[in-house]
This record gives structure tokens, C-alpha cells and sequence, in this order.
């Protein structure tokens, strides 16, 4: 099984070849700016990321990424609409205590809306719920339940059907199998361990 | 242009004043213009002299200086001692020296005391050559943006082709911050800290209650007072109130709590006459003020906080902070109330709404305004991180 630095690579070449060059890109939960950096050295991005703490911030200005510490719905809320070219929110979604008033938001003030998440419908996940019993835990989510900030375990079919429900429109969608590499084509919700989609309204 | 200042230390060696990472004894210099300068209220003084000190060398292609700007009541002594004797180091020690955040084996650090001030700077308390008295209240009217294109001055006689960074907090941030609008090219670093991009209602309404017990006092005598006299009660008086402003609850609480000075009676109980802690703390704040703080110049360079607005004179502070060509790191403070984080990420929020290369950074430190002075490595690791890369992004490799 693959670990995750490997992993968070393969996230960041599939956005790489989404985003633009030159664009303007707002990465939400940018963590220690590892996404953006790459963006700006492959792809000449205008890049801010937000996050909310303090050491990930300066992991941020260290590696030369604009990092803003704070609150993603009032940082969005103080930009004008299309702004960015390019929102991203890549393995933040699930920790959102409002995901549907961020999408939104990140829809007003980014012309495309990039989102990766990881799938909780996939198959190991639902076995492993099915026979332990518990909360997952993995490579992915290593905590108890007792340690985990609050998560949304969100599924393909869950996010999909949001998408219908608030007319966001799909551009591109990736769905990869359990390895996160190959693509998965048959079943993606519960086949796919990683899921990508590029959304517009 | 420049004079040596008359004081030249003792080579006193302590120990203690060599510490590894720190400057050792430092010697304060005089930059001397006697050119006509004009400030931004139009009134001209036909020269002025700015205290300043360096640590560090300047580089061969004169691109590492970094300006430290000082807050209200600081000065150009911000690392290093004057004397092996003096009981503390420059305001800013913790932060300036040799491999410290603002590393003094790579970078040129200068730091002058404000045009308007009164540490040996051109203040309201030098002597008007067209009077041969002191200019008093007759000073002219400063600016932030005043103190910014004096400060360019002595760089410029320095020999420095461009900033690698301007830093400062509190009134040294608005410094920084007004520097690389006044002059955008020479500026490619700004590290503003505990800073507003304007003064709010509840800090102006301080100061005017500072200038008032200064103009109530009645040695002030509308600004004329022989030089070791003047309103030493009122000045007294607005330094003990600002200081409060520069600490908080959280922080006063844990240091003084509601401990008193004396215990009176043999039971250990302290008598209800017996001052608080923490009076005589503000009483020993004030009295040491006095002695080193004309009190013109407190009025002189408050007026100069109140009146800094980066957007006047434009229709936002975006527009402002359009011609900034400097990547920017703001950091607020959590427990700051006098300039509370809202502040400084409006700074941040309108220089990324031009697209500047900007961050915001928040410490949750229980100090205070103050806690920009803060000894802390959390502090240290983002100014350092900001201080040594290089500005492009593109040459940093994962």
C-alpha cells in the first residue's frame, strides 16, 4: 500500500493539470502550502492559501506561498465576486462544519471550483464499518473518534447528488481506485478511494 | 554629513553584553541633513539630525539593509548595550543579533529614532536656528509619512540600494507599511506587526486623554518649559494610561494580581491603605518615562498616530496599497486591543484584493499589544522563514 506523501502527490498532478497558468488561485486549507508551491512553480500561479494555523502559515511563508490564518467564509466573504480563477479545496471538505455554504461561497468568488475528496463510501470502508463496528480508521484517518476534528464522512453518491440538488454544474470529474492512481471507471462509489471534480455554477 | 555622537562608550567587556547572538556594545551615530525638508503639512525646518544605530555590515551590492522601525516611545537602541553597565539591552535584543530572526551576520539592521522625537532626533525639543530656542509647540506637524521619507534619507546617505525588509510593530508597522507605499521599488520586504492601517476612534480617544494631562499640567505652559522641567505629572500621567493599553487583563492579572506592596499588620494581612502591585508598577512606569520622554514630542508624535489613515487621500485602502511592490507579512495578536487582529488583517485583506504577495499571521499570545516584543519561537520561526528566502517563489524547491 502506497503512503500518503505519495498520495498527496497524485492529488497535486491531477489539480497541476487542471489549473491554468497564471491563474489566480485560492487553495482552502492549504495546510503547509505544499499544492500551492508546486502550483508556482509549474503553473506561474497568483496563489492564496488560508488556513487556520499558526506553524502551517509560516511553513507557508517559508516556502514563499501568501498564506492569509483565519475563517474561509469570512476571508471569502471580502472578496469580490470571480476574483479567483480558481478555488480549490482539496481534503478539507470533510472538515467543514458548513460544507454547502463553502462550496457556495467558493463558487461565488472563484470562476471554477476545484474539490478533491477522500471517498467514505469505498468498499474497505464500508467493510470495515460493516465488521468492526466502529469509526474508520486508516492510513488516511489514523485517529479514534475521541481525537478526530469533526468530519463529514462524505461519499461520491452524497456529493453528486448535492451537486444536482444546488445546480452546480460538473465540468471534469477523476475517480481513482483504492491506490489513488488508476482510474477507476466502473462503480465510483464504491470502487473509488479518491474522488476530483471541477465545478462551476 | 555625519557626526560621531559625543557619547562614546567605556570598553566595558561584561560577559553578559557578548553573549553569543547578541551585538555586544553598540554606539549610537548622528545623521546630519542641512538640506531644507519639507513636511507633509508644508512647513519647512531647514535641517534635521536622525539618531540611528547599525548592526551589521552592508553587503558589496547594498541589498541586504533591513529598517527597523520603533513604536511610540522607542528609539534608535533597539539591540546591544550603550555601556556595560546599563541594566538593559536595546527594546528590541530578543529578536536583533548575530543568528537571531533578524540575523545581524547577514543582514545590515538599522533603526533611527522618529523625526519628532526626542532620543536625539529633530525634535520639538531642538533648538529652531531662526529663534535659538527650543521649536516647542511651533514643531511642525509629523506624519507617519513624514518619519518614512526622513528614514529614506539617512538610507540613502547609507549607501543602501534597496531594503531587503522594513519591519516594525505598533507604530513601526504603519512605518513599514507607509515606506514601501511612499517608496515601492526600494522596498522588497514589509513585516508589519500589532499595526492598524488606520487609527480607530478608541486609540485616538486614548492619546487625547495622554495629551490632555500633559496640556492640563500647568508646567507644560502651552509648550514652554525649560528642559529638565515641563508637565512631568501629566507626561507621567499619559504614560501610565497608555501602558495599559499595551498589556491586557489576562496578562496584568497574572503579573500583579491583586497582591499590595507592603504587608502591614503581623498577621500577614495587608493594611486596606496599602497600594496595589500594580499602581506602583504603572508609578515606576511613569516616573522612568519622564526622565528619558520630552512631552512635546509624546504630543507631537501621538498627533502623527491619530492622523495616520493609509486610505485618505484615496477612495479605499485597496487603492492605497496598489503601488506596493513588496511581499508583505502581517502579524496580529490575539489578546492586542488597542490594534486588534481585525486591524491588521484589513492590511492584509487589501493588499491580496490588488493581488499583492501578502500573509497574515496570528499569534494567540495573552500580552497584549505588546506581544509584538513578545519573547517567543513561534515569533521568531515566521520572521525568520519571512527574512531568508528569497523573494522568488519559483527558486524554492520542495
Amino acid at each position: 500500500m502506497s503512503n500518503i506523501p505519495e498520495k498527496r502527490t497524485i492529488d497535486m498532478q491531477v489539480i497541476g493539470d487542471w489549473v491554468e497558468p497564471n491563474s489566480k488561485v485560492l487553495d482552502l486549507g492549504c495546510g503547509k502550502g505544499e499544492l500551492l508551491g508546486y502550483l508556482m512553480r509549474q503553473k506561474q500561479v497568483i496563489s492564496t492559501g488560508v488556513d487556520l494555523d499558526f506553524e502551517r502559515i509560516t511553513a507557508c511563508v517559508e516556502r514563499g506561498v501568501s498564506a492569509y490564518q483565519g475563517d474561509m467564509a469570512s476571508f471569502m466573504a471580502a472578496f469580490p465576486e470571480g476574483h479567483f480563477d480558481r478555488v480549490i479545496c482539496s481534503r478539507t471538505l470533510h472538515e467543514l462544519h458548513n460544507p454547502a455554504s463553502v462550496i457556495l461561497e467558493a463558487l461565488r468568488v472563484g470562476k471554477t471550483l476545484t474539490v478533491g475528496f477522500v471517498n467514505h463510501g469505498f468498499w474497505k470502508n464500508r467493510f470495515y464499518t460493516l465488521f468492526q463496528g466502529k469509526k474508520v480508521k486508516n492510513l488516511i484517518y489514523p485517529t479514534e473518534w475521541d481525537e478526530s476534528r469533526p468530519a463529514n464522512p462524505v461519499t461520491i453518491a452524497d456529493f453528486e447528488a448535492f451537486c444536482k440538488r444546488k445546480e452546480i454544474k460538473i465540468s471534469r470529474r477523476v475517480h481513482l481506485l483504492g491506490d489513488w492512481k488508476s482510474p477507476c471507471r466502473l462503480f465510483p462509489n464504491l470502487l473509488s478511494g479518491y474522488a476530483l471534480y471541477d465545478l462551476s455554477r | 554629513m555625519t557626526d560621531e555622537v559625543a557619547v562614546e562608550p567605556k570598553s566595558g567587556k561584561s560577559s553578559n553584553h557578548l553573549a553569543p547572538g547578541d551585538v555586544g556594545i553598540v554606539v549610537p551615530h548622528d545623521f546630519v541633513y542641512s538640506h531644507p525638508f519639507a513636511f507633509k503639512s508644508g512647513q519647512i525646518i531647514p535641517g534635521f539630525t536622525l539618531r540611528y544605530e547599525t548592526y551589521g555590515a552592508l553587503n558589496a551590492t547594498r541589498d541586504n539593509a533591513i529598517l527597523i522601525c520603533h513604536a511610540l516611545s522607542g528609539d534608535h537602541h533597539c539591540a546591544g548595550w550603550h555601556k556595560a553597565e546599563d541594566r538593559k539591552p536595546g527594546w528590541w535584543n530578543n529578536i536583533v543579533g548575530p543568528g537571531k530572526a533578524v540575523d545581524t551576520n547577514k543582514f545590515f539592521v538599522v533603526c533611527a529614532n522618529v523625526i519628532g522625537g526626542c532620543q536625539g532626533s529633530t525634535g520639538p525639543a531642538s533648538i529652531d536656528p531662526s529663534t535659538q530656542k527650543a521649536y516647542g509647540i511651533h514643531f511642525p506637524f509629523v506624519t507617519i509619512a513624514d518619519v518614512v521619507r526622513s528614514q529614506k534619507l539617512l538610507l540613502e546617505h547609507l549607501g543602501v540600494s534597496e531594503l531587503h525588509a522594513i519591519m516594525g510593530g505598533s507604530m513601526g508597522g504603519m512605518t513599514a507599511v507607509q515606506f514601501s507605499i511612499e517608496f515601492p521599488a526600494f522596498v522588497k520586504r514589509v513585516l508589519a506587526m500589532a499595526t492598524t492601517a488606520r487609527e480607530s476612534a478608541q486609540a485616538i480617544a486614548f492619546n487625547e486623554v495622554g495629551r490632555q494631562a500633559i496640556m492640563q499640567d500647568p508646567a507644560w505652559n502651552q509648550g514652554d518649559y525649560p528642559r529638565d522641567g515641563g508637565p512631568r505629572v501629566g507626561l507621567a500621567i499619559a504614560r501610565m494610561m497608555a501602558h495599559i493599553t499595551y498589556l491586557s487583563d489576562t496578562s496584568m492579572d497574572r503579573k500583579f494580581g491583586r497582591r499590595r506592596t507592603t504587608l502591614q499588620n503581623q498577621e500577614g494581612v495587608p493594611a486596606l491603605d496599602a497600594p496595589f502591585e500594580v499602581e506602583s508598577y504603572l508609578k515606576h512606569q511613569g516616573q522612568s518615562f519622564i526622565n528619558r520622554f520630552d512631552a512635546n514630542s509624546y504630543l507631537t508624535i501621538t498627533r502623527a498616530l491619530d492622523n495616520f489613515d493609509l486610505a485618505q487621500g484615496y477612495t479605499s485602502l485597496e487603492k492605497a496599497v496598489a503601488c506596493v511592490q513588496s511581499e508583505c507579512l502581517i502579524v496580529g495578536f490575539e489578546s492586542d486591543w488597542l490594534f486588534p487582529p481585525e486591524q491588521n488583517r484589513e492590511i492584509a485583506l487589501a493588499l491580496l484584493k490588488c493581488g499583492k504577495r501578502a500573509s497574515y499571521a496570528e499569534l494567540a499570545t495573552d500580552l497584549g499589544h505588546d506581544s509584538f516584543l513578545l519573547e517567543s519561537e513561534e515569533l521568531y520561526a515566521i520572521v525568520r522563514s519571512f527574512l531568508g528566502r528569497k523573494t522568488n517563489a519559483t527558486d524554492f524547491a520542495i
